[in-house]
């Protein structure tokens, strides 16, 4: 059974240039947003720091449910095991945050190493109820293990030495902010390398039609599960950077709840395309924030109705909606099931 | 001895709250074939209709499940014709967002009526006393709740394999088109097992009240673990549900006897290996 | 919404008032509580405690205006807890953050008060262990280990040997075992077994029998206020255990008088330990209930966490009185030292070391009032509690 909607992106037969050009355009444009945010914005970096390291996340989600086709509600499990590694290390004695970064990348991409293994042994809902479980025992171990993680109270006062021994990490948070504008950006075009290359091409036609990879000759399992090292890496990273920027690692991190909003928001900003997470992710996360501070008992119902107009009219999120009015000639193909 | 006995019988109470509940989201999944993450939020909506009508309108607790298990089955006509319908077909993750956005809705709607305070469900008299089962004390209710569980279990079972809707029932279940070919009405067959389905998961959210007390946050909260049950048990199928229902409610209350600061553990760590050994669940249909 | 409301009226208040007099400046207060989810409620109460020193003292302290800035935090998510402080401390500008509910919230705030130059009055949140984190913050509820220590005598007076310790596996869960553990085996009793119960246990019967199992003559419970703590007291009635003579003991978070309605009569006789009864009997609690119930909206609403505001606000504003309206969190800080008075819940001070405070905690037996309704009667005191999980620091 098919787990993820039919609408995808095929990539136009357009000249390599032009797609160079085009995925220029849009880290630059990435860039210049993160940018304005910082000018604009001075007073609430901390907020989009956290917007980033969430991010991150998102777009670990879209390499595994948007190229791969995998649909996961789990996800949360390898940015907490990030988040956890580096707040763990920090209070260990490690305060580098480049190599709190790195190690936040190593846990993840293990954590996602051990998630892929048992996750691709089942189908369908089945998969998708071994994603919650598994996010579910990471979320208890955290628990229980609180002479290493805190536990509930959380693991508190991680002092991040200054970035290449200049930029203080402090209160405003500019440098925190800085820091994880770059990261992101320098994570998005790796991503954006990884799948265009003949790898990520394998992984959308296993999304579409595994039987016939296999027909091939392609072996599904481990490609699979190098997208989802890939993707553990990722979350990781992002993971760390709330650690780093936050100063704090919560059992949040590692939670269902985590998990289903960062899916949410990927559903948002459109499967399948790298920018959708972002521009997703940033909605979503921008939209709470708003309204919490308005009326935070209304939050949820605008959530949900979100979500179901989204279902209804939307399919393909946002980017979606933004390619069918930009018409920028990519072609969109909608396929349905019988 | 004993304590085996005692466990094993807050197990099966346990289990059958959950088996009540669930079932309904089993025949969901199963026949409907959609991932109805918004069961909960249905269980929830009845919780609430019966605690209004058990506390604020002073009626007896028959007549407070009755109105709502109606109560809850009105509500989710209107739900059905306008939500599920543009869903029946669609891709699992299409299906388990819309709910997903349809049970935020019913969450926030029901905070917004009734507040985030706990709502309870007074219960007659004769349900709330200790009965002394000779090795254990038992709450009164959770025998009513084991009936109940073996009541609704048989009366599946009779209505699926006895009565002529049973049979157009997994006509349409094996085969839609064929069973549409041969005069079967499967929009009449989906609607009607719809209304079993929520209904279903209004008695139990009604008489489960006591082991998952009725709050706004109740639909999300126990959602994960309606689904996990479906799962396990395979959707579609009543000895399925059954026998995960029993079999992780004992796993559960035992886990949570010997050790229970490890609680949750075993449940997932339970459901992991299940899943991994039978990916369609225990009696799940190939697809 | 009710909060936007608030704060455009105390807004208001605060300009027509400061256009009157030469010099008024406005002194902003950062309340982070939850005021929406399962513990709205609870954010409720801080809101009332607020607005009802407020109503009684007045919206400014020496000219200077009090603006309060009321900021949301649903659960225990540390991230998003240093994330709103850090908005109210750099965009609102606050000169004090004040409220707080849970523990793990605390602790991510404490980092950044002092490059903040803002000291945190806690509202509730109650490890020991907060106050060790920084020397600018005060806290005016209580410990956990502080309202649960008097039971341990309280106890073994009533001819209790052994006691099964049954709690909520979380931080103060796991400091009310152990401040219950060393206060009962300190006056010659017995913890016969100690379990742990994760914190989305809805099905006690499992514990009780093992309660029943363990031979033990009481069972000691902590969990937190809301669905569980229900739960849990319902299986201690129906299970037979109160019928077969095991006591119940437990600090008052099980009782607080919000719960009490849905506990219904299961709840007469339970005994507990707490620093505050909305029954107390005296003149300043009577002033504080009948302001606070107006801001609340209901009398069955109000509970513990509008007295630690109440009293929060008290600090904080004896705070803006010794720095004239000055930001500098440490003067602030050193001038509520051993500042005591006579709050609705009893004679309190706190403690110039700990900057913990120092109260009165009482025995109270759940009872059934002249109309009807149970509430937290207090039968015995014990003066002058300190935190004892600070002490031996």
């Amino acid at each position: 059974m098919q787990v993820i909607a039919h609408t995808e992106r095929v990539a136009a037969p357009s000249s390599a240039g032009n797609r160079w050009l085009r995925d220029a355009i849009g880290v630059s444009l990435i860039v210049a947003a993160g940018l304005a945010g910082y000018w604009l914005f001075p007073d609430n970096l901390a907020l989009l720091t956290r917007v980033i390291a969430v991010a991150l996340l998102v777009l670990s989600i879209d390499l595994i449910t948007g190229y791969c086709g995998v649909a996961t509600l789990g996800q949360a499990a390898l940015f907490g095991a990030g988040a956890y590694a580096a707040g763990i290390a920090c209070v260990s004695g490690v305060t580098e945050p480049l190599t709190l970064i790195t190690i936040g990348a190593v846990a993840g991409s293990a954590a996602g190493l051990l998630m892929g293994t048992i996750m691709l042994r089942a189908h369908g809902l089945a998969q998708l109820v071994l994603s919650i479980a598994i996010v579910q025992l990471f979320h208890e171990a955290a628990n229980k293990a609180s002479a290493y993680t805190g536990g509930s109270d959380g693991l508190a006062g991680l002092m991040v030495s200054p970035l290449f021994g200049v930029f203080e990490f402090d209160l405003w948070g500019q440098t925190a902010y800085l820091f994880g504008l770059a990261l992101l950006v320098v994570v998005f075009v790796v991503l954006k390398f990884i799948v265009s290359s003949p790898f990520g091409m394998l992984c959308r036609g296993i999304k579409q039609d595994p039987i016939r990879i296999r027909a091939m000759g392609s072996f599904v399992f481990p490609v699979l599960l190098k997208m989802f090292v890939i993707s553990g890496a990722v979350a990781g990273m992002g993971g760390a950077l709330a650690a780093i920027s936050t100063q704090v690692v919560g059992l949040d991190s590692v939670s269902f709840e985590l998990s289903a909003n960062a899916l949410v928001m990927l559903v948002l900003g459109g499967l399948g395309t790298l920018y959708g997470a972002l521009v997703g992710t940033v909605i979503f996360m921008g939209f709470e924030h708003i309204v919490s501070a308005i009326n935070p008992f209304h939050w949820m119902t605008m959530v949900g109705a979100l979500l179901i107009a989204v279902v209804i009219a939307a399919p393909g999120g946002l980017s979606g909606v933004l390619e069918k009015v930009s018409g920028s000639g990519k072609r969109v193909k909608t396929g349905g099931r019988a | 001895m004993q304590t085996v006995l005692s466990i094993a019988i807050d197990a099966f109470a346990y289990g059958m709250a959950l088996f009540i509940i669930c079932i309904g989201l089993s025949l969901t999944m199963g026949l409907m074939r959609v991932v109805n993450l918004a069961h909960g939020a249905f269980a929830m909506i009845a919780g609430y209709i019966a605690s209004y009508a058990a506390r604020d309108l002073g009626l007896g607790y028959a007549m407070a499940i009755f109105l709502a298990i109606i109560g809850t089955v009105i509500i989710s006509i209107p739900l059905e014709r306008l939500l599920f319908r543009r869903i029946y077909g669609r891709p699992e993750l299409t299906q388990v967002l819309m709910t997903i956005g349809i049970t935020f809705c019913v969450i926030g709607i029901t905070n917004y009526f009734f507040g985030p305070t706990l709502k309870t469900i007074p219960l007659p008299g004769s349900l709330s006393q200790p009965v002394d089962v000779g090795f254990k004390t038992i709450a009164a209710h959770r025998l009513f709740v084991m009936a109940c569980g073996v009541i609704v279990a048989g009366g599946l079972w009779y209505l699926i394999e006895r009565t002529d809707f049973g049979i157009k029932l997994r006509a349409t279940v094996d085969n839609a088109a064929m069973a549409d070919a041969l005069g079967v009405r499967t929009q009449v067959v989906y609607a009607v097992s719809f209304a079993i389905a929520i209904g279903l998961a209004a008695l139990g959210g009604v008489v489960g009240a006591e082991f998952l007390p009725i709050e706004p946050y109740y639909a999300l909260r126990y959602m994960v673990t309606f689904l996990v049950v479906v799962s396990v048990g395979g959707a579609g199928s009543i000895p399925g549900a059954v026998v995960a229902c029993l079999l992780l409610g004992a796993v559960d209350t035992t886990g949570r006897y010997l050790m229970p600061e490890f609680g949750n553990f075993f449940f997932y760590a339970a459901v992991i290996a299940i899943v991994c050994v039978f990916p369609r669940g225990f009696f799940g249909r190939a697809q | 919404m009710k909060v936007s409301k608030r704060i455009l009226g105390a807004a208001i208040g605060a300009l027509l008032m400061g256009s009157v007099p030469a010099m008024a400046d406005t002194i902003k207060i950062g309340i982070i509580g939850p005021f929406s989810g399962p513990f709205a409620l609870q954010g409720k109460n801080f809101q009332a405690g607020v607005e009802a020193y407020m109503a009684l003292n007045g919206k400014s302290v020496k000219g200077h205006d009090i603006e309060v800035i009321y900021r949301d935090l649903p659960a225990a998510n540390p991230a998003q807890s240093r994330a709103l402080a850090q908005e109210l401390v750099v965009k609102e500008k606050v000169q004090y953050l004040g409220g707080v509910y849970f523990t793990p919230d605390a602790m991510a705030i404490t980092p950044l008060l002092k490059q903040a130059n803002t000291p945190l009055v806690i509202f509730n949140a109650a490890t020991s262990a907060i106050m060790t984190q920084s020397p600018l913050v005060v806290r005016t509820s209580f410990t956990t280990a502080q309202t649960t220590s008097p039971l341990g005598k309280i106890a073994t007076e009533r001819g209790v040997k052994k006691v099964i310790s049954a709690v909520s596996d979380y931080g103060p869960g796991v400091d009310a075992e152990a401040a219950f553990k060393k206060a009962f085996e300190a006056a010659g009793g017995q913890v016969v077994e100690a379990i742990r119960m994760p914190l989305n246990t809805t099905d006690f019967s499992p514990i009780m029998q093992r309660v029943r199992d363990s031979g033990a003559e009481a069972v000691f419970a902590f969990l937190p206020s809301g669905p569980t703590t229900l739960g849990f007291v319902k299986a201690y009635n129906e299970t037979g255990l109160k019928q077969a003579g095991i006591k119940f003991f437990a600090p008052g978070d099980l009782t607080q008088e919000s719960d009490l309605p849905a506990l219904g009569d299961g709840a007469v006789g339970l005994l507990t330990t707490f620093h505050y009864a909305v029954s107390h009997d005296s003149p300043e609690n009577k002033k504080f209930v009948e302001a606070a119930t107006k801001a609340i909206g209901g009398a069955d609403q109000l509970s513990f966490p509008s007295v630690g505001a109440y009293d929060g606000m008290h600090v904080i504003y004896k705070m803006i009185e010794a720095t004239d309206g000055k930001q500098d969190a440490q003067k602030a800080v050193d001038a509520v030292k051993g500042l005591s008075w006579t709050s609705p819940r009893g004679p309190v001070s706190i403690d110039a070391e700990t900057r913990h405070i120092t109260e009165n905690i009482y025995l109270r037996e759940v009872v059934k009032g002249p109309d009807g309704k149970t509430l937290n009667k207090e039968i015995q005191t014990f003066p002058n509690q300190k935190d004892p999980g600070l002490a031996t620091q």
